[in-house]
């Protein structure tokens, strides 16, 4: 359900919605949802002084009821 | 970031002791009509219903104009998760719908999101507090700072503070950025 909110609110800013992709990987402690949007769009999820990432953060972790869950917002080609 | 709203414009002015004066927020932006307002709510309320689906939240979505912005809605029992600890939950919520409706209208959004009937009970409450804060500056003649608030609750207050005929200036940087109350001859 994570991923697929997630997935959500951030195909809604974005100018290239069909590049989103959301993999969650599982933490000994929690959960990392790792987002990939397109290059042009890293600005526009992370926002000014990273506003829209914390905003991300916070209702992700608010849906996530108390579980830790990390929120990584990477470039369509970065590799991890 | 072409978008900026009112509490980033306000934060670009600054500096301590600006004034978001009261009524500073209802300023008028050139061009808006009811239809484009209309049209924020629509994309908005698709936006939030689409959350509300995957989190299988039950909520109904009211949709209104109120003054010059439009308003969203989420109106439901079990919404406290999506409030949040002093509504954080909410104003990025909004934060986020905001950027929705800016990326299909091309212009920035001042729409209003409400869930569970926060703002408008925050709204009689701080009310309520900014009219006992008036009375007590009037009784006593001395400036009073009150605690520290979001944009929203600081406009209430100015509100409040305006309609018993005093002075009110927000001072302090975000996040701790609050109101100072000003007695009639100060």
């Amino acid at each position: 359900m994570l991923e697929e909110a997630l997935e959500h609110l951030v195909k809604g800013i974005v100018e290239n919605p069909d590049d989103v992709q959301v993999r969650a990987r599982r933490l000994r402690k929690g959960k990392v949802l790792e987002v990939r949007v397109h290059p042009d769009d890293l600005g526009k999820v992370i926002g000014r002084s990273g506003r829209t990432a914390k905003s991300l953060r916070t209702v992700i972790g608010a849906l996530a009821g108390g579980r830790y869950v990390r929120v990584d917002l990477l470039d369509l080609h970065e590799v991890r | 970031m072409s978008n900026g709203n009112t509490e980033n414009a306000e934060e670009n002015r600054g500096s301590v002791a600006v004034a978001d004066e009261p009524g500073q927020d209802e300023a008028t932006e050139p061009g808006i009509d009811v239809e484009t307002l209309e049209r924020e709510g629509d994309i908005a309320a698709d936006y939030i219903e689409g959350l509300l689906d995957i989190a299988d939240f039950d909520g109904d979505i009211d949709m209104d104009v109120e003054g010059d912005r439009a308003k969203v809605s989420v109106v439901g029992t079990t919404l406290e998760e999506l409030v949040g600890d002093k509504g954080e939950v909410l104003e990025a919520l909004q934060e986020l719908t905001r950027l929705a409706v800016h990326r299909k209208t091309g212009t920035r959004s001042r729409l209003m999101l409400d869930i569970g009937g926060y703002r408008d009970s925050r709204r009689k409450a701080l009310s309520r507090i900014g009219a006992e804060v008036a009375d007590e500056v009037k009784r006593k003649g001395e400036v009073k700072p009150m605690a520290p608030m979001t944009p929203f609750e600081r406009k209430v207050v100015h509100d409040a503070i305006a309609s018993a005929g005093l002075r009110s200036e927000s001072e302090g940087e975000e996040p701790n950025r609050y109101v100072v109350v000003y007695p009639a001859d100060h």
